[in-house]
């Protein structure tokens, strides 16, 4: 564990606590005024946050210990991947759980405990929604790992330091086809994963359309607070993976002040832009029926596993 | 001199043999059987003395103990218990075809054995061929017989048949143990049959084997 | 006298022992604390065995012809170790189990501590004779202990059949290819085998290794020879199902590595490549029928066949990686791939058990039926909790560490095998990670559904928490579990050890030796655990109202909801049964009944899914067909009469006296 580790371990996830509410915020904004309304502003989610800190803590009659500490446990997860992740630093702070498989997996986690509060609550809504969201991620599963395969096959690791490291040395791999092929996978797959248009519509009253909302319906005050937050801390963490992954120029190679300054800049605006494309192409794109989406996911892998067999054949 | 009684009583084995086939009342049969073990213990008996050996006489004696005392009367309890029908019903093979296929099986029993002569020729393994007809005259009685009963005596028949070309073909003699061994084996069978034939006829009310036809489906 | 040969003589003495007390009726207490005892021999022996320690015994008289040899290497050690760390679950799960008549019968008593020396011997045999003998006394003892219920319906013995043809016909296979392969060699010993392996040639070593394929994956669970798991498992009493499940399919697999690695020694690329195919086939189509499977323990027998697929996976990739001159990736493969199984082995026990706990407090297996047992079975939820989260390859469980060794393994294979490798890897990889998709989806349904939220039937009335051998149990089972988990580098010198290369080395880390890699699963849990009380204590701190209020769940209004309104096993798995239709093609049953006044009026809807066995519906049955048909035929010459049976012995034999004559 270097210094720099170090002090991207610390800076990170205030970042990202700080930041993804503030994103939310802007990916809404984006998208109110291209629909042509005013819009709450950006500072909207932090408000929501702090209303619902100060509400009744509720807990159903006839749920348990898993409905109590599931927002913890996303939570958790979710911080520790902003920990663990290099997003401002370029090195990890805790470097051998800064591997790509293991981040996914934490993720992955997350929403596993989601859905078990939501079976928890005994209600056709939870069940509905925890039933849906465990099989996308059944179906995001293959893509991820496949697009992951392609992606370590030319810098010969999984770790995330090295992947990012291995980029910021050789800026032309960025424009091969490996790693466009890569890249629009993962675009599929991390609109899946975080619940957006077209797959899940994240802003939706219709039971019928919802995953994400449906197993939460049962929370309130902050327990409430936490799943939101941790939902918008996943959003920013997916888009800075993606980020990094493919574009980590800016990052912070040393542990001087005015790299770190540079590397949050960097990061802040290569999350905020990727957020406000993905709300901009929200706008125009309808949210596809449910059983289609495995037909979207599919087209996912197919793409990624172009890419491996790209970066085989074309190395 | 003892030649001689060893033909007699291969002789005595070969007739007996071929009276169980032509006679039809089963008390008869049963006697005409216990005739045939008797014969047989003299075969062997004859065989002792000129061997001089004890363990043959011990030999000897329990086959006649067995084979014409307790198996005959076993048989006998098992008639007894039978009820009216004290005679075997049509035979599969009338008698005279099962006479004349008896005299088939005899010269095919000289036809197989003539190797087996001609390998040791000595008074023992001429008769060796008396062996093996009673053999294929016991099978055939087991095969063409209705009776449950009758079925028994051709076994034992068979059993007879082969005991005796054990004890011709051997020199040193079969031994006791392969004699006692056997011989479990058949009281064995005989005590199975015997409730067989019990509950047959509680089940059918005769021991007519073709009644068991109806078990099929 | 070493500790590996003593270890293994009181294994087998304590076990005869406890099965003689069994004949004298000794209460179920005393037969499980002798199998328990019989495994903690059995794991001291495959301790010694793994760091070093050898045995070897013969005894040329004992069975004839071959005689017995036994001796204890490393990898036949780890299996040994396996099979005697679940038989201590099992055991001391058993005492308080066995509470009913059928399972105090004598003869099931008995087979218990036969089935595990069985068990124990098979990896220690050292020549063919011995194998298969432990083999069949193994298939033998089972089979009693599968049907040990027959009492309770006909699937019972239905399933004892499936099993007793399937298990033998996998004999037959491995007796025949092990007879080829005797037959090319000097002798039956294992010594004089792996001499001759080398110089057998190609046609007779790949008829050798598709015979012993054939066998040793019938038995381990794997398609298309899988259908008697999902009916046997289910079935048995949970503590054999525990012992078959966890201990004897590994045994498939240490047949395999011990007849395709080590004694002949690699062989083609094919033949992996067949191997690597069938586990990806095997683990996607057995996660495939778990997820849509509501019955608790099929469920978990179909993710058996997953598991061993995996396992499989990471054989085959082992063998192509070896037979192209990659030795280390070799190493890494085969390593993942034991890893594995003993992972498996610790979460399948703790599954089994658990669900045997719900059995016997329920009496019903039925997820639909189920649900609510929280509040009434606290340990045996958490023990199930604990398995699901490591059956389901996430952090931190028990599967994710063999799970990352695998994918590691198959990810630097890329460059090394050929084109071969470039089309195997991708869709290896794919296949891996579909399973682990569809795994955490099934897993969340069987808790989820199983034991959380508010009962769904009558069935769960009347539970009650195990008694106290039953929890001890799954307690040892969850022991092992966390081990793996938490702290790999206790076994992971074993595992590399059995593998043949240290490919993993490093304590809180483990470092790839060799390839670019490494995890700490143990960082990556405290840290979990460390934002967790982080989160919360911000969240005590941030939030006004302290108090939690118990409120109603939300009903749209309509007034308190009943249990017919929980999702059930069946509604869950539902959007994946559609995902999947034309690979499942389930058989769908909707029955609408109207009310008496309209026909536009619904009464009642019932929705009726049975999922059937594809490949048994496509493989099995022409065969099965073909069989019956040739017993119908063969029934002409059965007509009922006995005189007619009597006679063909006749005419046989005097065919054959005539012939005799005749050609003299």
């Amino acid at each position: 564990m270097s210094a720099l580790g170090l002090v991207g371990g610390v800076v990170q996830p205030v970042l990202i606590v700080t930041g993804s509410p503030l994103l939310v915020g802007l990916m809404r904004q984006v998208r109110a005024r291209l629909e042509g309304r005013a819009g709450a502003g950006v500072g909207q989610p932090w408000r929501d946050l702090r209303k619902l800190m100060r509400k009744e803590r509720i807990t159903p009659r006839g749920t348990s210990e898993v409905f109590r500490f599931a927002p913890l446990v996303l939570v958790a997860t979710t911080l520790v991947v902003a920990v663990v992740v290099p997003f401002v630093a370029a090195e990890s702070a805790v470097d051998p759980a800064a591997d790509l498989f293991a981040v996914v997996a934490l993720l992955a986690l997350g929403a596993v405990a989601l859905a078990l509060a939501g079976l928890d609550t005994g209600t056709a809504f939870g069940g509905m929604g925890a039933s849906r969201e465990m099989t996308i991620l059944a179906l995001v599963e293959p893509t991820l790992l496949v697009a992951i395969f392609a992606l370590s096959v030319r810098v010969g690791s999984t770790n995330l330091g090295a992947i990012v490291s291995s980029t910021l040395h050789d800026p032309s791999r960025v424009i091969s086809p490996v790693s466009l092929l890569a890249a629009v996978a993962l675009v599929v797959v991390i609109v899946a994963e975080t619940g957006r248009i077209p797959v899940d519509n994240p802003s939706t009253h219709l039971e019928l359309t919802m995953v994400h909302e449906a197993m939460v319906l049962e929370y309130a005050g902050p327990d409430l607070a936490l799943v939101e937050l941790a939902s918008a801390m996943r959003l920013s963490v997916f888009l800075g993976l993606l980020a990094n992954l493919f574009a980590p120029w800016g990052i912070a190679a040393e542990a001087t002040p005015l790299a770190l300054l540079i590397g949050v800049l960097a990061l802040v605006v290569k999350v905020g832009v990727l957020g406000g494309l993905l709300a901009a192409a929200e706008v125009f794109v309808a949210k596809l029926r449910l059983f289609r989406v495995p037909e979207l996911l599919a087209g996912s892998f197919l793409l990624a596993l172009l890419a491996v067999a790209a970066s085989f054949f074309l190395a | 001199m003892h030649v001689q009684l060893l033909d007699l009583a291969c002789g005595a084995l070969l007739l007996t043999a071929v009276l169980v086939l032509w006679r039809r009342e089963l008390a008869v049969i049963i006697r005409v059987f216990a005739l045939q073990g008797a014969a047989l213990a003299v075969l062997v008996g004859v065989l002792a003395a000129h061997e001089g050996s004890a363990e043959l006489w011990a030999v000897a004696a329990g086959v006649l103990v067995l084979r014409a005392g307790v198996l005959p009367h076993l048989l006998r309890r098992a008639l007894a218990g039978a009820g009216e029908s004290r005679r075997e019903t049509r035979p599969l093979v009338n008698v005279s075809a099962s006479l004349l296929a008896a005299a088939a099986l005899t010269l095919l029993a000289y036809a197989v054995s003539r190797p087996l002569v001609e390998l040791a020729p000595s008074a023992a393994t001429q008769a060796v061929p008396v062996g093996v007809t009673v053999v294929l005259i016991g099978f055939f009685v087991l095969v063409t017989r209705r009776r449950a009963l009758s079925q028994l005596v051709g076994f034992l028949l068979m059993d007879n048949g082969i005991t005796a070309v054990g004890f011709l073909t051997t020199t040193t003699g079969a031994g006791l143990v392969v004699e006692l061994g056997v011989s479990l084996d058949v009281l064995l069978a005989v005590l199975v049959m015997q409730v067989l034939t019990t509950r047959m006829r509680e089940t059918f009310g005769d021991t007519d084997l073709d009644e068991l036809r109806e078990l099929r489906d | 006298m070493n500790l590996a040969a003593t270890g293994m003589a009181a294994a087998v003495a304590i076990g005869l022992v406890t099965a003689l007390l069994a004949v004298v009726r000794a209460r179920p207490a005393v037969v499980g604390a002798g199998t328990a005892l019989t495994g903690a021999a059995a794991m001291a022996a495959g301790a010694a065995a793994l760091s070093g320690g050898s045995f070897s015994l013969v005894l040329p008289g004992v069975l004839p012809l071959s005689g017995v040899a036994l001796a204890l290497d490393p990898l036949g050690g780890l299996f040994v170790a396996v099979t005697g760390g679940v038989a201590v679950a099992a055991g001391i799960y058993s005492m308080s189990y066995v509470d009913n008549p059928d399972l105090r019968a004598r003869g099931v008593q008995v087979a218990l501590p036969v089935f595990v020396v069985a068990m124990v011997l098979v990896p220690a045999a050292a020549n063919v004779g011995t194998l298969l003998v432990c083999w069949e006394l193994m298939a033998l003892a089972s089979l009693v202990l599968v049907v040990a219920e027959h009492r309770r319906g006909p699937e019972v013995a239905s399933a004892g059949r499936w099993y007793a043809v399937m298990t033998h016909a996998g004999f037959v296979s491995v007796l025949i290819g092990l007879m080829v392969f005797a037959a090319h060699a000097q002798g039956d010993s294992f010594a004089a085998l792996r001499a001759a392996g080398r110089q057998l040639s190609p046609v007779v070593a790949g008829v050798v290794f598709v015979m012993t394929l054939a066998g040793f994956a019938s038995k381990a669970g794997i398609v298309p020879l899988h259908a008697w798991l999902p009916r046997a498992h289910p079935e048995a009493p949970s503590h054999v199902s525990a012992l078959m499940s966890a201990a004897m399919v590994n045994l498939g697999v240490y047949g395999l590595v011990r007849i395709g690695v080590d004694l002949l020694g690699g062989g083609a690329a094919w033949w992996w490549l067949l191997v690597l195919g069938l586990g990806a086939v095997s683990a996607v189509y057995g996660i495939l029928q778990a997820a849509l499977s509501s019955d608790l323990k099929r469920l978990l027998g179909q993710s058996t066949t997953e598991n061993m697929g995996l396992v499989l996976v990471g054989v085959g990739a082992a063998g192509l990686f070896a037979s192209s001159g990659d030795h280390a990736l070799a190493a890494l493969s085969l390593t993942a791939a034991l890893l594995h199984v003993v992972g498996h082995a610790a979460f399948k026990t703790l599954l089994f058990l658990a669900a045997g706990s719900v059995l016997h407090a329920t009496g019903s297996r039925d997820l639909d039926l189920l649900g609510g047992l929280r509040p009434v079975m606290p340990v045996t939820t958490a023990a199930f909790g604990l398995g699901a989260l490591a059956a389901s390859a996430l952090p931190p469980g028990t599967a994710f560490v063999s799970e990352w060794l695998l994918l590691q393994a198959l990810i630097h294979g890329l460059p090394a095998g050929g084109v071969g490798a470039a089309i195997a890897m991708p869709v290896a990889v794919a296949a891996v990670a579909l399973t682990a998709g569809l795994a955490v989806a099934t897993f969340v349904k069987a808790f989820g559904v199983g034991f959380l939220a508010r009962p769904r039937s009558e069935a769960v009335a009347g539970a009650h928490e195990s008694p106290f051998t039953m929890l001890a149990g799954m307690g040892v089972a969850a022991l092992a579990c966390a081990v793996v988990a938490l702290w790999p580098a206790a076994i992971l010198p074993a595992v590399g050890a059995a593998a043949g290369g240290s490919a993993v080395s490093g304590a809180v880390t483990l470092r790839l030796n060799q390839v670019t890699g490494a995890l700490s699963p143990l960082l990556l849990t405290l840290g979990l655990v460390v934002a967790a009380v982080v989160v919360a204590g911000v969240v005590r701190a941030v939030a006004v109202r302290r108090v939690r209020r118990e409120a109603r769940l939300w009903d749209c209004g309509g007034g308190p909801m009943s249990a017919r309104m929980e999702y059930t096993a069946t509604s869950f798995a539902e959007p994946l049964q559609r995902v999947f239709d034309d690979v499942v093609q389930p058989e769908l049953d909707v029955d609408v009944s109207h009310h008496q006044e309209s026909r536009y009026l619904v009464q009642a809807v019932e929705y009726r899914r049975k999922v059937p066995d594809r490949v048994e519906r496509r493989l099995y049955q022409p065969v099965l067909n073909l069989v019956t048909a040739w017993g119908r035929a063969g029934r002409g010459l059965a007509p009922g009469s006995v005189h007619r049976y009597l006679g063909y012995g006749f005419y046989a034999v005097c065919g054959v006296l005539i012939l005799l004559a005749v050609t003299r």
